[in-house]
């Protein structure tokens, strides 16, 4: 193919991609521009491998140099840091508007677990759970973190626990996220779903749209949830003690820096209702290390003015 | 004090009276005729002038008034409840807030006594159902308990007539002074007038109206909450399954006559333009709007926004309460729940007109600042105060003292002999 043409289609390409990388990094998740770079770099690969063609013998040239060596440890050095994620480049992501998972951040620690979510450079959420005395490091209890509108849909889950027996270690958190899956197929054959396809405040899955909302008039309150459970912690009463559930309630047109998660109960299955629902009941006296899994945990919300 | 002393043929004529009240009602369906008693003692209606002695006069028949009545009545007072409207019950069964909230708090009962006793036996005779306290409420209504406003009422008139409370309806008070023996209290209705002498008074009328009329003082905002009209159209309405459609009534006040008058219109008014608008059927309208304030009392302890969300133990506490913050306000209604494990209460000193003697408040009227009283104005904690009041104010009749001074621990002991949940001990 022709030397000119295909050293400008190249450049044409590199041009488009690196605007749609730097639009991607810095403006809310937009499916035009990561389409427009995803796709474009596919063509930049094809475009790429004809200008190697074209170039092969400066190419092979530059291989047998002492530049090689250097120019790849370098990249694998780069490569290593940004995936380790240390502070300065946590700094750096978080100068991003994107609502990409870079954003989304778990971390477990030996005393607890900290999520971290940054919708929008203004916005930082941060839930720190601290464990408590009957928290086992060697046998963790396993949990599950979501956030619900405030019609109690499930909206997404923050953090899901790895076991495949979800259902009887957390059967709330398995229950709300068969509800929403449900809500969502109703919703795509055109069901009309509360809170999922009708038209209202509430029918979005982007935790964004709650915590940025578009009218600040009317903002949308919704809740964050955890729900813990230490498999085979027998008791006196009961050869296992239920989950329990923790939760606080957001809303901007009330906003506030720190809010603790309160204890809000256990689940228990109501086979009565049909079809069978899980309902939350108050502490009862069957429960006590159960108590102690979490010592606290804390919702931080940073809200600065949004720039201009 | 000689227990229930009535005379007997006033007795009769209660039990007549409510025999031709449930009659009535049946007389809709089956046609059957009933016979109201006649007065006593013969006179023409429109010239009736009564006198009465008791030992405590209840003034106000709604959700505090009728249980306070009751209370006093079952500890053996001598008592007369005088109420302006046709019918107990107020906001519950005239304002059609037929779910009297909130009884429960964090998974257990904080209110019980005669005013569940009624609504539990009210849901009960209904076939209707109880919720479930030991579960979680998604919103803290969903544990109201949904209650038949007509038969509350009913069976409110009968557990005053067991009491022994004499009943005075279409009756106000238009003057009261302190006599030797207590006060002597001037009510009027149409063509009734009564004298009624009593050792204690109760004041129940949601504003503190026999306060004011005695002179001590009271608050009232300068703006007080919009009223509720109640109502349905398009669909059946079924009392006690559910809640029924509202609108606000703003600048609604049940202040005196003239500005109920025109709350009621108001409300009225904005309903016929609704069912003109949706162009449905009206199936339910209230007789009268559900008001939420109105006059409170200058107390001898004001219950501060602080003390009711922190849940603070008065000393003095005779009564629990629960339910969110909840100003309504021209933007609508923003409840802000209470911290979980929090049961506010209702001290003694809360109840008692500053400076006052033999004189008691229960109700929405009681001393508290607006956002404490945007609380505890609810119904089962209006119940909860009304039983006390009914428990202090026959005891000091009893001893010839007055409720302030009425040892705290009797209180607490007759309440608990009648049901009540006792502050800390829930």
């Amino acid at each position: 193919m022709r030397r000119s043409f295909v050293s400008l289609l190249t450049a044409m390409t590199f041009l488009v991609i690196a605007v749609t990388g730097v639009l991607a990094f810095v403006r809310p998740f937009s499916m035009t521009i990561v389409g427009l770079h995803a796709l474009m770099g596919f063509l930049f690969i094809g475009v790429v491998g004809f200008h190697l063609a074209n170039n092969l013998r400066p190419l092979k040239r530059y291989l047998r140099s002492k530049w090689m060596w250097i120019n790849l440890a370098v990249t694998a050095a780069l490569t290593t840091a940004i995936a380790m994620q240390p502070q300065p480049v946590k700094a750096l992501l978080g100068l991003s508007g994107n609502l990409g998972p870079a954003l989304d951040r778990f971390e477990l620690h030996d005393d607890g677990l900290t999520y971290q979510y940054t919708p929008a450079p203004h916005y930082k959420l941060t839930l720190s759970v601290r464990m408590g005395d009957a928290f086992d490091p060697a046998d963790p209890p396993e949990f599950a973190i979501w956030i619900e509108n405030s019609s109690f849909y499930h909206i997404r889950t923050l953090h899901r626990p790895e076991s495949a027996d979800n259902e009887a270690s957390l059967p709330y958190w398995s229950f709300k996220v068969k509800e929403y899956e449900k809500a969502k197929l109703a919703a795509a054959a055109g069901v009309d779903v509360d809170a999922i396809s009708g038209a209202t405040k509430n029918s979005s899955f982007d935790p964004a749209d709650y915590m940025l909302p578009v009218d600040p008039e009317e903002p949308m309150p919704y809740r964050i949830l955890v729900e813990i459970n230490q498999r085979g912690d027998a008791n006196e009463a009961v050869d296992d003690q239920p989950s329990l559930i923790y939760s606080v309630e957001v809303d901007n047109s009330d906003p506030h820096a720190f809010q603790l998660l309160d204890l809000i109960g256990y689940p228990q299955l109501e086979e009565d209702e049909q079809p069978p629902q899980w309902a939350i009941y108050y502490v009862d006296q069957r429960f006590d290390s159960a108590l102690e899994l979490i010592d606290s945990a804390l919702l931080t919300i940073d809200r600065d003015k949004p720039s201009d | 004090m000689k227990p229930h002393d009535a005379q007997p043929d006033r007795r009769n004529f209660l039990q007549h009276s409510l025999l031709g009240t449930a009659g009535a009602s049946m007389a809709l369906a089956s046609t059957s005729h009933v016979t109201v008693a006649a007065e006593p003692d013969n006179q023409p209606t429109h010239e009736a002038t009564i006198s009465n002695h008791v030992d405590v006069l209840v003034v106000g028949g709604g959700t505090a008034g009728t249980i306070a009545a009751i209370q006093a009545g079952r500890t053996g007072a001598k008592t007369m409840l005088v109420e302006r409207g046709s019918q107990l019950g107020g906001t519950m069964t005239t304002g059609g807030v037929a779910f009297p909230g909130l009884f429960d708090a964090w998974g257990k009962q904080v209110i019980a006594g005669i005013g569940w006793e009624l609504v539990r036996e009210s849901v009960e005779l209904d076939g209707g159902e109880l919720p479930n306290f030991a579960k979680v409420p998604q919103r803290h209504w969903q544990n109201q308990v949904y209650t038949n406003q007509f038969l509350y009422a009913i069976l409110a008139e009968e557990k005053c007539h067991k009491a022994g409370v004499e009943l005075a309806y279409y009756e106000f008070p238009q003057a009261a002074k302190r006599v030797a023996d207590g006060w002597q209290v001037d009510c009027v209705g149409f063509g009734t007038q009564r004298r009624i002498l009593c050792k204690q008074i109760i004041d129940c009328t949601g504003g503190a109206e026999v306060v004011g009329l005695l002179g001590f003082d009271r608050l009232r905002e300068e703006v007080r909450q919009p009223g509720s009209m109640l109502f349905k159209i398009g669909e059946e309405h079924q009392p006690g399954r559910e809640q029924v459609h509202r609108l606000y009534v703003h600048g609604a006040d049940s202040s005196n006559s003239r500005t109920v008058t025109q709350a009621n219109l108001t409300g009225r008014r904005s309903v016929l333009a609704k069912v003109r608008a949706e162009k449905k059927r009206l199936m339910h309208l209230q007789p009268e709007t559900g008001f939420r304030e109105s006059y409170r009392i200058v107390g001898e302890t004001m219950v501060t926004v602080n003390d009711y969300t922190s849940g603070r133990q008065f000393d003095d506490a005779i009564s629990n309460a629960f339910y969110p913050v909840d100003l309504h306000t021209k933007t609508g209604v923003r409840p802000k729940p209470l911290k979980p494990g929090t049961v506010p209460t209702i001290p003694l000193g809360a109840l008692i007109p500053k400076g006052s003697r033999d004189l008691i408040v229960a109700g929405r009227c009681l001393c508290s600042d607006q956002l404490a009283n945007s609380g505890l104005r609810v119904q089962a904690s209006c119940m909860g105060m009304g039983q006390a009041a009914g428990v202090a104010a026959s005891l000091a009749a009893q001893t010839g003292t007055t409720p302030m001074e009425v040892p705290l621990a009797e209180i607490h002991k007759v309440l608990r002999e009648h049901g009540a949940i006792i502050p800390g001990k829930a």
